[in-house]
């Protein structure tokens, strides 16, 4: 693991005391597995006490490590540092995009946040509770397409160019939550969803330019996701009944061929 | 520091995993209105989505195909047959796991709800993996006789955390994102509330509560190589045992058997679960040496120590032969795709692996916590070994000691009890509300003596880094208060503790600005890691048997007749003082055996 010698150039701002952004260079001597968190934690330790960034897992499940390397937005935790220095060993990390900066590398996810609560997260269960599980096929698992995987880490958010303009805009982070709870055979509120979804704030918003299918960190897609929506939203009323007519035989075994 | 304010709650709930969100949950769908979160990072961040393989509970979904032998093919259980597992069965495994030392009481309350909160989880919107005929997947793990770990891909502790955190912002509790508490105020056996620091300005609270509750999580961090979240610095622990209250088995640290090479990363226990292998240097399945019948699906001490062994004979791989592989080829792709594609995205990123072409380098990892704050199966806090409550304050959890885990906890285990308790705790902490407990007022000044700490951590003139303080402790409690222990190390480990205590009063802070000051934390976090490595050594010099997790080799061997007892430790001006209260053996039905598989 030889070393090697590596300049990292990060945006520093406190808003108590700076009157604007600007940049620090820190040199490191980092080794081969080094990752983008590492680096940081390098300089935290041995330069700079006072560089800001937020950080937990250390390995892409916690979400909090999102941050704007090379102007892209990724989670540095999963980042090798090698990956992402230029011909000259240099790197540049910003904080995410369109959010407002706390401090460094330390972005106000207020909006974010507001946006996840506003599509109501929470799975809203038929009435008839079954005193063991509902049925689920593993087909309808499949549908999800994943979406319950999504760790919320702001990637897409911020890289989203509607989020840029519009802070109205649900963004791609709560309507990948919404198709979750659209889609789950559980939810007992679709058409309710959907009228809200499809609303001015809404899917209808999303301009499909992709950004933040490039963004994920856990590569899903928000995208299609907000696609399907688009869709069931056009026929809800005839969704909702096939969801209810389903509901019907959420406590019974599925027959398996 | 500015001015401190004082804000009132019903109650108080520090940490906002899977055992404070149930807490406030049931607390708040049981009518208590006014109840505030904190957590230092954002609930979503919390460590209980790191969890993988599973969540155990006998719900007797699926069953080894009959006559298949012991490791044989899985099968749904067809309607109507014979059930295959019970909670008799969890209950026996879970107390052979804990090597005697979990309190059977609270083991049976733990196994007979288990399925009960499988199912709310699933009516709340988990997304579990699904067996053909739409019921909850299960499979293989660790220690557990039948295939009973519930499971959603290994994505289990992110899909629980998350699910439960919705259901709390439902009920409509009120969170502090990125708050931190920094002491717990408790006045003759009454708690009163706790200070806490925002962390956006810097600005220091008293938050006055009827009930405040810990679910702060372990202490993995004071290890080098550990799966544990920067966050897991058990300051709930620390900050429990600096406002006078015991902690018990603290000595109990759970090694997991694979943790990604150098970097300590879970490779969930799933992939061995699912069949995956352990081998050494010469491609040997040397479990079979250690564990003939459980080959790799031992518990997670005695396949930590075998790994340890085989590195320590010289048999490990790696450049450095600190490593063993994990094999997952013979699942083949499709498998390693549809149950551990976290696993394998993990091994690409962090070591260059793909699992299905090559096997993964792999070591023993600090993982998790088996002591903690004493409480019964209620979450309430207990004040001695005579089981005196302290009114007001509860925990659950990794940072709790209930203790259904013992010496050693088995996979899957954790979430269910951090869920369980969590939620036993939420309905306790409703009843006392409800039943008109009353604010205990504070007396002294509890926010002027944490502005004091926090000044003079600022005004420290010392030049040590913080950060090399805690490397150093990382370091000596991975050498010589880890996998294995004896005297002599143990002794290293002690004066070193000290040493690094006394250095840490010199210890210099580089950022003195109020806002958001993450360097701050990391200097209360580390002095956290210090108060309560000393609990961890001392207790672990002190006992003088192998048991579980704390292998001494000086003294090999369980000695029932002298230590089948809980540790207590109190803080007092000359270190840790340590007491015993016995274990609750039913010994009628589980007593201690022979712990061999």
């Amino acid at each position: 693991m030889a070393p090697f010698s590596a300049t990292i150039r990060v945006q520093r701002f406190n808003p108590d005391t700076d009157d604007k952004a600007y940049y620090d260079d820190f040199d490191l001597t980092p080794e081969r597995d080094t990752t983008v968190l590492d680096a940081l934690h390098m300089i935290k330790a041995e330069q700079d006490g006072s560089l800001t960034f937020r950080r937990s897992c250390r390995h892409a499940i916690c979400g909090s490590c999102a941050m704007n390397v090379n102007g892209h937005n990724i989670l540095v935790c999963k980042t090798p540092l090698q990956d992402v220095l230029n011909k000259n060993g240099r790197v540049t990390i910003r904080p995410l995009p369109y959010l407002p900066v706390i401090k460094d590398l330390v972005v106000d996810r207020s909006s974010f946040w507001e946006q996840y609560l506003r599509v109501k997260p929470w799975l809203i269960p038929p009435e008839d509770i079954p005193e063991k599980e509902f049925r689920v096929s593993p087909e309808e698992v499949t549908a999800l397409n994943n979406a319950e995987t999504c760790i919320m880490c702001g990637a897409c958010y911020s890289a989203c160019q509607v989020i840029g303009l519009t802070k109205g805009y649900i963004g791609p982070h709560a309507l990948l939550k919404a198709f979750l709870r659209v889609k789950d055979p559980r939810d007992a509120a679709s058409a309710e969803r959907l009228a809200d979804l499809a609303g001015s704030d809404g899917v209808y918003r999303c301009h499909t330019i992709f950004n933040c299918i490039d963004a994920c960190p856990k590569d899903l897609n928000p995208t299609q996701a907000i696609e399907t929506l688009r869709k069931l939203a056009q026929k809800r009323l005839a969704y909702e009944r096939s969801r209810v007519q389903r509901q019907r035989s959420l406590q019974n075994p599925i027959v398996v061929d | 520091m500015t001015n401190t304010e004082t804000i009132t709650h019903d109650v108080v709930i520090v940490g906002a995993g899977l055992a404070g969100s149930w807490a406030a949950m049931v607390a708040a769908k049981q009518g208590v209105k006014d109840i505030g979160v904190l957590s230092k990072i954002h609930p979503l961040r919390s460590h209980s989505g790191a969890a993988q393989g599973g969540i155990a509970a006998a719900l007797n979904n699926v069953r080894p195909v009959p006559d298949s032998g012991p490791r044989g093919p899985l099968e749904m259980v067809p309607v109507g047959a014979d059930p295959v597992d019970s909670w008799e069965l969890h209950m026996f495994d879970t107390i052979k796991g804990s090597d005697w030392l979990g309190d059977q009481n609270a083991i049976e309350i733990m196994v007979k709800e288990a399925p009960q909160i499988i199912y709310e989880y699933e009516h709340m919107g988990c997304v579990f993996s699904r067996l053909p005929d739409g019921r909850i997947a299960q499979r293989r793990f660790g220690g557990h006789s039948a295939p009973r770990a519930n499971y959603s891909k290994d994505y289990t502790g992110h899909v629980l955390l998350h699910t439960i955190h919705e259901q709390a912002r439902r009920h409509g509790v009120k969170f502090y994102d990125e708050w931190y508490c920094l002491d717990l105020i408790i006045e003759e056996d009454i708690c009163r509330g706790i200070v806490a620091l925002e962390i956006l300005t810097g600005k220091l609270y008293t938050m006055r509560a009827k009930a405040v509750f810990f679910g702060t999580g372990g202490y993995g961090r004071a290890y080098k190589i550990t799966s544990n979240a920067y966050a897991n610095t058990g300051d709930g622990v620390a900050i429990a045992y600096n406002a006078g209250v015991l902690l018990m088995d603290m000595e109990f640290v759970q090694f997991h058997p694979t943790g990604l090479y150098r970097h300590g990363i879970l490779m969930s226990e799933a992939c061995r679960g699912e069949g995956g292998y352990l081998t050494n240097n010469s491609g040997l399945r040397f479990m079979e040496n250690y564990a003939p019948d459980k080959m790799e699906l031992a518990p997670r001490d005695l396949v930590s120590r075998s790994e340890q062994t085989e590195i320590d004979q010289g048999r490990g791989i790696g450049p450095d032969g600190q490593g063993i592989y994990l094999d997952l080829r013979h699942l083949g792709r499709e498998k390693i795709l549809a149950r551990l594609p976290q696993v394998r995205e993990l091994a690409i990123d962090f070591v260059g692996v793909d699992p299905i072409d090559n096997p993964i380098p792999i070591q023993p990892t600090a993982h998790y916590s088996m002591g903690g704050i004493p409480t019964d199966a209620d979450g309430q806090v207990l004040a001695d070994a005579a089981g005196t409550p302290i009114i007001g304050f509860y925990a659950a959890g990794e940072c709790a000691c209930v203790s259904v885990h013992g010496a050693n906890r088995l996979g899957t285990n954790s979430l269910l009890e951090a869920s369980l308790f969590g939620r036993r705790a939420g309905q306790a902490i409703a009843e006392f509300i409800n039943s008109g407990a009353e604010l205990a007022p504070v007396s002294g000044d509890p926010d002027r003596r944490n502005e004091r700490r926090i000044k003079d951590i600022f005004d420290n003139p010392g030049t040590e880094s913080v950060e090399v303080i805690a490397q150093e402790l990382k370091s000596h409690m991975t050498d010589n208060c880890g996998i294995f222990r004896d005297e002599t190390r143990l002794k290293v480990a002690q004066e070193k503790v000290a040493e690094l205590q006394d250095r840490f009063k010199g210890a210099r802070v580089m950022d003195k600005s109020h806002r958001f000051n993450t360097d701050l934390l990391a200097a209360i976090e580390t002095a956290h890691l210090l108060d309560f490595s000393e609990v961890i050594v001392a207790g672990a010099l002190e006992r003088k048997e192998s048991r579980g997790a704390h292998a001494r080799t000086d003294f090999p061997k369980r000695d029932d007749e002298n230590w089948l007892k809980h540790t207590l430790a109190k803080k007092t001006d000359v270190g840790p003082s340590l007491s015993y209260k016995p274990v609750y053996v039913d010994w009628e039905r589980y007593p201690p055996q022979e712990r061999k598989y």
